[in-house]
């Protein structure tokens, strides 16, 4: 299949050393290793939230990492999707602004029309996550994996080609983690391009790929299989992983 | 969605949003303040000079004059535009009465006249040429209010009654700093008390655009015409206008200019607490790819917001506080021929003010540009260090300190009797003038040797001015205003060299001086007794009085008396009233040298007191709000801190202590240099002021109960309230709050 995303040869300064690897359109990646590894530092770098020092990053064909700082944040706002572990939603907003937000600055036309297609947009994608009903709630009134879950809808909004989470279910309990990897899933399972970097093996386990990161280098790769049980792809990849050292 | 996000933003920092608001109002405010005032006191002393057709150049003369020799000498000066002859009767001031009051003490020289014919008018209230009908009078407009006086009172003179038909405006001479004040009556009443009072010429020329008001001068001099008295021309009485109530723009000025840079430090300062507490947000704005300078754009529309309410709100608070400040204004000199440019002029210091404050916002926010998404999202906040923040609270304390000191002390130098000697005036304690008597000369030996023998005077000096033609380098002549006698008794104030003590020594006015381009040590020949005499400048004072153009020498005049002044200090317990009643008697005026700086300087009294007050509010306002919001914002800067400290076992009065102490010790520091600093750097600065206007080598007197115990104490009070209030919100933060995680 055609790559979305290609890494080639990208360091950055005694964290990255000689990252290449591919993203193919539809594909959900996972990036696992211990902490300290660089796996959220080579997330950044190829989200253009940072600058590596070496190597080139192609979101389709544009070389991320050539770009100006306005160009990068351009991108980031039409072409990618975040979802933070700290979800880092505005307190100012309710739940239906925020999620709302990335699509305003991303079109000036400021019609009543194209509001109310946002906003119905929005709603379309609470629904699709389960958190119908909380749009006016501010983001202290729910819960965590609701809180999560309104981020994928911001991440979402824009249509991205790509989804970048970086610990998704890391400030999670184990229930609001479950719900959030059920969702990440089936975004997959519709064709979204995902890029995740975790430590949790549970999350790893639904992804098509795992590359295993140690000391800023790929030190090896894990392909599962579609078809697995669940059950089976965790002790796949826990398996792999003891044999990686960790 | 920006307005939401600023509207919420608003509602979850109330008091940032109001402190920032607060900032533009007041700096607002006052630079709308400083403007008007100094706009109107142009335009309207502008548009009272124009619509009285003021001279260019006036001659007072005491003595004969040949109405030929000066009708020769206009019509073969092709640079006079207009030239006439004005009589001023001038009255024995206790033999005024005005409705119930004697103007037995005013230190002024009141006289009569009737309206000009082509220029110099005195105008009526409603700016038209008043029609004086005989036993009506119109009295100056500085008198109505000091004597409260209405239409229809009456006027007596030698008792002789007249009515007061209305109140005039005197372009030359409606300031209580210039010393003569005109009362309008007809001519027939003119004609009927001419030989009650002395009468004197007031020679006036109007010159053609463009010409050289000091090259006329020479040339009237050259021309041997009358000239036995002071000169006054038209920029002389522009300064004395503008300087009484200029010098109330002039502190107005001062404190916008420095609650402007307040205003500016605090609003950077909130600023910089609201970057930190939104970091995150910019990264995550940053990091879901909104451009700088939209982040950029969306903090500073709100900041605009504010800047349109407080500019509003700015407005509105002048309007209220200029109605007061103006009024005396408007009494004194009218209204301007335009009002809109007063209103364009608040309209642009408005948006000055507003425009400087956003200016720096813009600037600050530039640190958006180099905020990283990454280091905003993912790394704890930088804490700014705390000494910059007690820093900005001695700094505030020191100006608002400065502020209140520098017109306290102002006003107190210029009410205090020692301000005479700026003016050329000797330091004694009362002043006897003998101007009126025909035979001035013999009154005067009469006058000193009373004096001499008189056991309850302590000293005396008698000085007698005349008026002698003085050769300049360049050939050309000019007339100077001469003092002579002792100079030594009652010395002015010399800003270089000494009294003058031999003959040959001449001591000049600072104005004359420069004008003159003469320095301590250079020679300038005086003619005298119709020989060229050179004498060596000795000193150089400072003089306000007479035009600011006076000269000194030693010894007797030789030349025509054009009035006598006495200095006399009584011994210490010697009745100064009764004293002067008994010498009140033999006809000179006799007045408290204490009095006559109070009739003086009323004006720029009164409005100096009025800024004073005002000041002294603002500045423990201004102090209330910053220090509380400093010390607020240092807790909320410390909030975890002050949880671990309570952790550890800390009770919230130990909390409070520590910040309580150091915010006290920032304060008391900023009291001392503000003390310091308004000693010296605002002496310096109100030296420059005055040194335009003749009063060299300026130093405060100091008011030691206000600067040492009220100022202080007031700011004190108002920091201790303020960092008393800031440190309550430690007991807001819970101990547990540390062990959520390191913030």
């Amino acid at each position: 299949m055609e790559p979305i995303l290609q890494v080639s040869h990208l360091s950055k300064t005694q964290i990255l050393q000689d990252i290449s690897l591919q993203l193919a359109s539809g594909e959900m990646l996972g990036i696992m290793g211990p902490s300290g590894s660089g796996k959220s530092t080579l997330l950044y770098n190829i989200a253009g939230l940072d600058q590596p020092s070496q190597g080139e990053v192609w979101l389709g064909d544009v070389d991320v990492a050539r770009l100006s700082e306005d160009q990068k944040a351009s991108l980031r706002l039409h072409d990618m999707g975040f979802v933070f572990q700290q979800m880092n939603m505005m307190a100012n907003l309710n739940l239906l602004d925020n999620i709302t937000a990335p699509a305003k600055w991303a079109n000036s036309q400021k019609s009543g029309k194209r509001k109310a297609e946002l906003e119905n947009k929005a709603k379309a994608l609470m629904k699709k996550l389960s958190i119908s009903g909380l749009e006016n709630r501010s983001i202290t009134e729910v819960s965590g994996g609701q809180l999560q879950r309104a981020c994928i809808c911001r991440s979402l909004i824009n249509d991205p080609k790509i989804l970048f989470a970086d610990e998704p279910t890391g400030a999670l309990n184990q229930r609001a983690a479950k719900e959030v990897m059920i969702e990440l899933s089936k975004l997959h399972q519709e064709g979204t391009s995902i890029l995740l970097v975790t430590h949790d093996s549970k999350v790893a386990s639904q992804c098509d790929r795992i590359l295993y990161l140690l000391d800023g280098q790929i030190q090896g790769e894990l392909k599962l299989k579609k078809m697995m049980d669940p059950k089976e792809r965790e002790e796949q990849v826990n398996a792999w992983l003891r044999s990686m050292g960790w | 969605m920006a307005g939401k996000l600023i509207l919420n933003d608003i509602k979850h920092n109330k008091l940032l949003s109001a402190a920032t608001v607060f900032f533009m109002t007041i700096s607002a405010a006052l630079l709308i303040l400083t403007t008007i005032l100094g706009t109107e006191l142009v335009t309207t002393i502008g548009s009272l000079m124009d619509q009285a057709q003021i001279p260019d150049l006036i001659q007072m003369h005491t003595g004969e004059i040949d109405t030929n020799q000066l009708a020769a000498f206009a019509s073969s000066h092709p640079e006079i535009k207009n030239a006439q002859t004005n009589r001023f009767l001038n009255l024995e001031n206790s033999q005024i009465v005005l409705n119930d009051h004697n103007l037995v003490d005013s230190t002024q020289d009141n006289g009569l006249v009737v309206q000009s014919e082509k220029f110099d008018y005195l105008l009526g209230m409603d700016s038209s040429l008043p029609q004086v009908n005989p036993g009506e009078v119109y009295v100056p407009i500085s008198y109505r209010e000091k004597y409260t006086l209405e239409i229809g009172d009456p006027m007596t003179i030698f008792g002789q009654p007249l009515i007061i038909a209305g109140f005039l405006r005197d372009a030359q001479m409606n300031s209580m700093m210039a010393s003569s004040k005109r009362f309008l009556v007809s001519l027939a009443d003119y004609e009927r008390f001419k030989g009650l009072g002395q009468e004197e010429y007031l020679l006036e020329y109007q010159l053609n655009e463009g010409e050289d008001i000091h090259a006329f001068q020479s040339a009237y001099m050259e021309a041997n015409l009358p000239a036995n008295g002071p000169v006054i021309t038209r920029p002389l009485i522009l300064m004395i206008n503008a300087l009484s109530d200029g010098m109330m723009v002039f502190v107005i000025l001062l404190v916008s200019i420095v609650v402007l840079m307040i205003s500016m430090l605090c609003i950077h300062f909130i600023l910089a607490i609201q970057m930190e507490r939104d970091r995150k947000e910019v990264g995550l704005l940053k990091a879901l790819g909104v451009n700088r300078k939209k982040i950029r754009r969306l903090y500073f529309s709100k900041y605009l917001l504010f800047s349109l309410a407080g500019g509003l709100l700015g407005l509105i608070l002048a309007a209220l506080f200029m109605q007061p400040m103006v009024s005396q204004l408007h009494e004194l000199y009218g209204q301007a021929d335009k009002p809109i440019v007063s209103i364009l002029a608040a309209l642009v210091a408005m948006v000055a003010s507003e425009g400087i404050i956003l200016f720096s916002i813009w600037n600050s926010l530039r640190k958006i540009d180099h905020l990283s998404a990454l280091d905003a999202l993912l790394s704890a906040s930088k804490k700014g260090k705390s000494w910059v923040q007690y820093g900005l609270t001695g700094a505030v304390s020191a100006a608002c300190t400065f502020l209140m000191l520098v017109p306290v002390n102002l006003s107190h130098t210029l009410a205090d009797p020692s301000f005479v000697t700026y003016m050329g005036i000797g330091s004694g304690q009362i002043r006897m003038d003998v101007r009126l008597q025909d035979d001035r000369a013999s009154t005067c030996q009469r006058m000193a040797k009373t004096l001499d023998q008189d056991d309850q005077v302590e000293q005396f000096t008698l000085l007698q001015t005349g008026s002698y033609p003085a050769v300049l380098a360049d050939g050309s002549q000019i007339n100077l205003t001469i003092e002579a006698g002792d100079h030594a008794i009652f010395p002015v104030r010399y800003s270089s060299g000494s009294a003058p003590a031999q003959p040959g020594e001449i001591a000049l006015s600072s104005l004359n001086a420069s004008e003159l381009n003469l320095k301590v040590g250079d020679t300038v020949d005086l003619v005298v007794n119709d020989r060229l005499t050179p004498y060596t400048v000795f000193g150089i004072y400072s003089d306000i009085t007479n035009g600011g153009k006076t000269a000194k020498i030693a010894g007797q005049l030789d030349a025509p008396v054009i009035w006598s002044v006495v200095y006399v200090s009584l011994k210490p317990e010697v009745d100064q009233q009764a004293w002067m009643a008994r010498y009140q008697n033999l006809g000179v005026d006799v007045v408290k040298i204490a009095d006559y700086v109070q009739d003086t300087y009323a004006q720029t009294l009164n409005q100096l007191q009025l800024v004073s007050d005002v000041v002294m509010i603002v500045g423990a306002v201004v102090i209330l709000v910053v220090l509380g919001l400093f010390s607020r914002l240092l807790v909320e800067k410390d909030r975890y801190t002050i949880s671990l400290q309570k952790a550890l076992g800390l009770t919230n009065q130990a909390c409070e202590r520590i910040y309580f102490q150091k915010g006290m010790a920032a304060a008391l520091a900023g009291i001392v240099l503000g003390l310091l600093f308004g000693l010296f750097g605002g002496q310096v600065l109100c030296q420059v002021i005055l040194a335009s206007f003749g009063a060299e080598g300026f130093r405060f007197v100091i008011d030691e109960v206000q600067t040492f115990l009220i100022i202080p104490a007031t700011v004190l009070i108002s920091s201790t309230l303020a960092s008393g209030w800031g440190v309550r919100g430690i007991q807001t933060i819970k101990a547990y709050e540390c062990c959520q995680g390191r913030e």
